[in-house]
C-alpha cells in the first residue's frame, strides 16, 4: 500500500487557517443572519455568540490540524444547552416535565430522533405511527412535527452516517463532558462484550414496540428522559418507569462516563446507535488505519471513547462499524497511522483533504442544528439578564 | 481501477459536501413533504380516530368518533370517543343522553361537570343504555381507552366498548 | 351450534382465512419470543428450520390444547376478561423464567461446540433433554393472543370439540404460513456478536415480561398511563 509523507505537525499558519475557515464563517453567518430581524436581543447576542463559537472551532480544527477536542467543546456545549432551552420551553407552554395524557392525544409530544427505528415496523405493517405526536406542525410542543425531525434525521445521516452521534446527538453531549473530567480512568478493564449492548437493546426494544404498538423504549428505558420530558406518572406503574430513566442516567450518563471515561451510554446501551451504526456502510467518509504505520501502540484503541476499535480490527486497518467518527483515534496516534479516509481512495494518501471534506460537510450540519440548539440555549440564559 | 475508484470515492465526497450545503435549503423541505406525504397517520388510541358523526345540542356540538380497536397487544380497550364542544358553551353540569351508533337510540347517559378552572380535574360518569358499551364510575384519566379529558376548547370521553 | 356435516367446508375455509389474516398479529406477538431465540441458535438453514418446526408443532399442541379443554369446560366464550388476562399473566412469568434459561444456556451450548448439530435445550439430561423452541413454542401457542381469542369464540359455536379442535388447526396453519420466512435467519452468519446479542436481548424480553405477568398477577395496571 503507498504511503505518502504525512503534513508535519507545526500548527498551520494563521493566514492558510483562516482561509480554509471562511467558508464556515460565511455558512454561520448565512444560518443565524435571517433571523436577526426578528430576534429579540438576547437571542441576537446568542446567535452572535454560536457563531463566534462555531467559526473559533473551526478554525482551531484547521490550525491544530486535530479534530476531537475542538468537536468536543461543540458537543458538550449542546449537550449542556439543550436541555436549559427544551427544559424552560416546557415550563413556559406546560409548567411541567411531565407530558399529561392531553398533550400526547392532542398528539403534541414533541418528537426527538430516538424513537425513529422502532416507529418503521408498525408503519411499515399498517401505515400507523405509533407515537402520540403530530406528522406536521401542531402547536404547543409539537415543534416542527414529526415530519422535520425524520428529515433532519435523514439529511444528516446522508451527509455524516453515525457522525450523528459527534455533531448532531444533543444528548450525547453530557456524557462527553462527565468522560472528560477525571484525569484518568478508574475503571479500565471494560468486558467488550458490553459492546454489543446497543444491537441487543435495538432488537428487544424493536420487537417490544411491535408487539405493544408503543415506543418500548421512550416508555421503559430512555435515560435522557432526565433532561428533556417524561409521561407524567399517573399510577405505581408510571412511577417505576420514571424510577428506571433516574437511575439510568445516574448509572449510564454520569457515573459510569466518569469512571471509565467512555461514552458509555453511547457504546453500550443506545439503540439509536446502533440503528445509525448500519449508516456508517453507506457513509463515504470513514477512519482507516495505515497499517504500514501502525506500530500497534494500541494509543487509538484506547483513546476511542466507545471501544471502536479492536486489535482485530487495527490488524485490519479498519475501525468498528460503530465509529462515531470523533477523530479522537486519529488525534492520539503518534504515528500518524489512524487516518480519516474516503472511501474508494487509497489510505493515508492525502488524509488531510479527506478530513477536510469531512468537516465541512460534518460542521455544516452541526451548525445547522447544533448550533440553532445551542443559540436557543444561550438565549434562555441571557434572557435572565438582558 | 485504482483511480477510477478513487475518482468515484472524491466525486462522491464533493457531492456529500454539496448535499450539507443543500440541506437546509432544499433537501430539508424535499424530505419533510415527503413524509408527510407517506400515508401515515398517528396510533388511533392517541389520536381517538376520525370523527363520524356530529350531533347538535344546546349551542355546543357533540362529535362522535369511529370505534378505536386495539392493536397486537395493546392492553387498552376498545372504545369510542366523544367530544363535547367549545367547552365556553357547555352547562356547569352536563348529563346528555348519546346515540353513539346512529341507530336513533340512546347508547349512554355522560354525566360531568364543567369546572370553571380550565386546570381542574375532571370526573365523569357513564350509564350503559346499551350493553355494547360499558359503564364508567367517576373515571378521570387513568388510561386511553376510558377518560374524560379537556384539550383546547373541547372535553373529551372516551367510552369503552364491552368485548 | 352448526352440525358438523354443515359447517365442516365454511367453517374451515373461515379458520384457514381468519389464519391468514392473523398471521401478521401472530408473528408480531411472538416476534419478541422467536427472533432472538433463533439468532441464540447456531446458523444453517437447516438447523433453524429444525428449530421453527419444534416451535411451530409445540405452539400448534398448545393451540389444541386449550381449544379441547376450553371447549369441554365451554370456558372458551364465557371466560372473563378479568380471568383470561391471569392466564395471560401467568403465561408471561413462566415465559420469563424459560428465555432467562434459555439465555443461559446458549453461552454453555456454545462452550462446549459451537459447530453442534443440536437444537440448543433448556432442561432434563439424556434422553429426557427439552429443547428450548418446543418450551417455547408451546408457551407461546397457549398465550391467548387477541387472533388466538378471536379464532377461539368462533371455534367455540361448533358443534363437537372435534370440530373446535380441526377449526384451531386450520386457524393454526394459515397463521404459520407467517412464520416460514423465519427460517431464513438460518442464513445470519452466527459469532460471538449476533449470539450475544440475541442473548441480552432475550434477558431484556424476559424482563418485560416478569414485570407485565407480575403486574398483571397483583392486578396492577400494566400501564402507566
Amino acid at each position: 500500500m503507498a504511503t505518502k509523507v504525512l503534513p508535519t505537525r507545526e500548527p498551520r499558519s494563521v493566514r492558510r487557517s483562516l482561509l480554509l475557515t471562511l467558508p464556515i464563517a460565511l455558512w454561520s453567518a448565512l444560518m443565524f443572519t435571517p433571523g436577526f430581524a426578528q430576534a429579540n436581543r438576547s437571542q441576537r447576542i446568542a446567535s452572535a455568540i454560536t457563531i463566534v463559537f462555531m467559526v473559533v472551532l473551526f478554525f482551531m480544527m484547521m490550525r491544530t490540524w486535530t479534530t476531537y477536542r475542538w468537536r468536543r467543546w461543540f458537543f458538550v456545549a449542546l449537550g449542556l444547552l439543550f436541555p436549559v432551552g427544551f427544559i424552560h420551553t416546557v415550563m413556559v407552554m406546560r409548567g411541567t416535565m411531565g407530558i399529561p395524557i392531553e398533550e400526547m392525544i392532542a398528539g403534541r409530544t414533541p418528537f426527538c430522533f430516538l424513537p425513529i427505528p422502532l416507529l418503521i415496523l408498525p408503519a411499515a405493517l399498517t401505515r400507523t405511527l405509533v407515537f402520540p405526536g403530530s406528522i406536521l406542525p401542531n402547536g404547543g410542543m409539537s415543534g416542527g412535527g414529526m415530519a422535520a425531525m425524520a428529515a433532519i434525521w435523514l439529511a444528516v445521516t446522508i451527509v455524516v452516517g453515525k457522525g450523528w452521534c459527534s455533531y448532531a446527538c444533543f444528548f450525547g453531549g453530557i456524557e462527553e463532558g462527565m468522560a472528560s473530567v477525571a484525569p484518568n480512568a478508574k475503571l479500565r478493564k471494560l468486558d467488550p462484550r458490553w459492546r454489543y449492548g446497543p444491537w441487543a437493546v435495538l432488537l428487544a426494544m424493536v420487537l417490544l414496540s411491535l408487539a405493544l404498538f408503543e415506543p418500548a423504549y421512550c416508555m421503559w428505558l430512555c435515560p435522557f428522559k432526565a433532561v428533556s420530558e417524561y409521561v407524567a406518572a399517573r399510577s405505581t406503574v408510571g412511577l417505576i418507569q420514571n424510577g428506571i430513566f433516574v437511575v439510568l442516567f445516574a448509572a449510564l450518563v454520569i457515573a459510569l462516563p466518569l469512571l471509565t471515561k467512555k461514552r458509555t451510554q453511547c457504546a453500550f446501551f443506545c439503540p439509536f446507535g446502533a440503528f445509525q451504526s448500519i449508516f456508517n456502510k453507506t457513509s463515504v467518509f470513514d477512519v482507516k488505519i495505515d497499517k504500514t504505520r501502525c506500530t500497534p501502540c494500541v494509543l487509538c484503541q484506547k483513546s476511542c471513547p466507545t471501544m471502536s476499535l479492536t486489535e482485530e480490527s487495527i490488524a485490519k486497518g479498519e475501525t468498528l462499524m460503530s465509529c462515531m467518527k470523533c477523530g479522537a483515534c486519529v488525534d492520539a496516534c503518534p504515528k500518524d497511522a489512524a487516518v480519516w479516509h474516503i472511501r474508494g481512495t487509497e489510505v493515508a494518501v492525502k488524509p488531510e483533504r479527506a478530513r477536510l471534506m469531512f468537516l465541512y460537510a460534518a460542521w455544516a450540519m452541526a451548525i445547522m442544528f447544533g448550533g440553532s440548539i445551542i443559540a436557543q440555549g444561550l438565549a434562555t440564559i441571557l434572557h435572565l439578564f438582558v | 481501477m485504482r483511480t477510477l475508484m478513487a475518482k468515484l470515492g472524491y466525486s462522491a465526497a464533493g457531492l456529500t459536501v454539496c448535499a450539507a450545503v443543500l440541506a437546509p435549503f432544499v433537501l430539508y423541505g424535499m424530505f419533510t413533504k415527503g413524509f408527510a406525504s407517506l400515508g401515515l397517520h398517528v396510533d388511533e388510541m392517541y389520536s381517538g380516530g376520525p370523527k363520524v358523526r356530529t350531533v347538535q345540542a344546546a349551542g355546543y356540538t357533540i362529535d362522535i368518533h369511529r370505534q378505536v380497536s386495539p392493536h397486537m397487544w395493546q392492553r387498552e380497550k376498545p372504545f369510542v370517543q366523544l367530544d363535547w364542544r367549545p367547552v365556553s358553551a357547555l352547562p356547569a353540569h352536563v348529563s346528555e343522553l348519546v346515540d353513539i351508533d346512529g341507530d336513533g337510540q340512546p347508547d349512554v347517559r355522560v354525566t360531568f361537570d364543567v369546572p370553571r378552572d380550565p386546570k381542574a380535574p375532571l370526573r365523569v360518569n357513564v350509564d350503559s343504555l346499551n350493553p355494547r358499551y360499558e359503564a364508567m364510575r367517576n373515571v378521570g384519566k387513568q388510561k386511553f381507552s376510558d377518560l374524560i379529558v379537556r384539550v383546547d376548547d373541547a372535553i373529551l370521553v372516551r367510552v369503552p366498548v364491552a368485548q | 351450534m352448526l352440525d358438523l356435516a354443515v359447517a365442516t367446508p365454511f367453517a374451515f375455509g373461515e379458520a384457514l382465512f381468519l389464519g391468514l389474516a392473523s398471521g401478521p398479529a401472530c408473528v408480531a406477538s411472538c416476534g419478541p419470543v422467536l427472533v432472538p431465540s433463533l439468532l441464540a441458535e447456531r446458523s444453517g438453514l437447516r438447523l433453524n428450520s429444525r428449530y421453527l418446526s419444534a416451535f411451530l408443532a409445540t405452539r400448534l399442541l398448545g393451540y389444541l390444547l386449550f381449544a379441547a379443554v376450553a371447549w369441554e369446560l365451554g370456558a372458551l366464550v364465557s371466560l372473563p376478561p378479568s380471568a383470561r388476562s391471569l392466564i395471560f399473566a401467568l403465561i408471561h412469568v413462566l415465559l420469563a423464567g424459560v428465555l432467562l434459561r434459555y439465555a443461559y444456556a446458549v453461552g454453555r451450548a456454545c462452550d462446549h461446540a459451537c459447530a453442534g448439530s443440536e437444537l440448543v435445550t433448556i432442561g432434563g439430561a439424556g434422553k429426557h433433554r427439552i429443547t428450548g423452541a418446543a418450551v417455547l413454542g408451546f408457551l407461546t401457542g397457549v398465550s391467548l393472543c387477541p387472533p388466538f381469542v378471536a379464532a377461539g369464540v368462533r371455534a367455540a359455536e361448533l358443534a363437537s370439540v372435534l370440530a373446535a379442535v380441526l377449526f384451531f388447526a386450520v386457524f393454526f396453519l394459515g397463521t404459520s404460513v407467517w412464520f416460514v420466512p423465519f427460517a431464513g435467519l438460518g442464513w445470519v452468519r452466527r459469532n460471538e456478536a449476533v449470539t450475544t446479542v440475541a442473548r441480552m436481548a432475550m434477558a431484556l424480553i424476559a424482563l418485560y415480561y416478569l414485570y407485565a405477568g407480575l403486574a398483571t398477577l397483583l392486578r396492577k395496571s400494566t400501564y402507566g398511563y
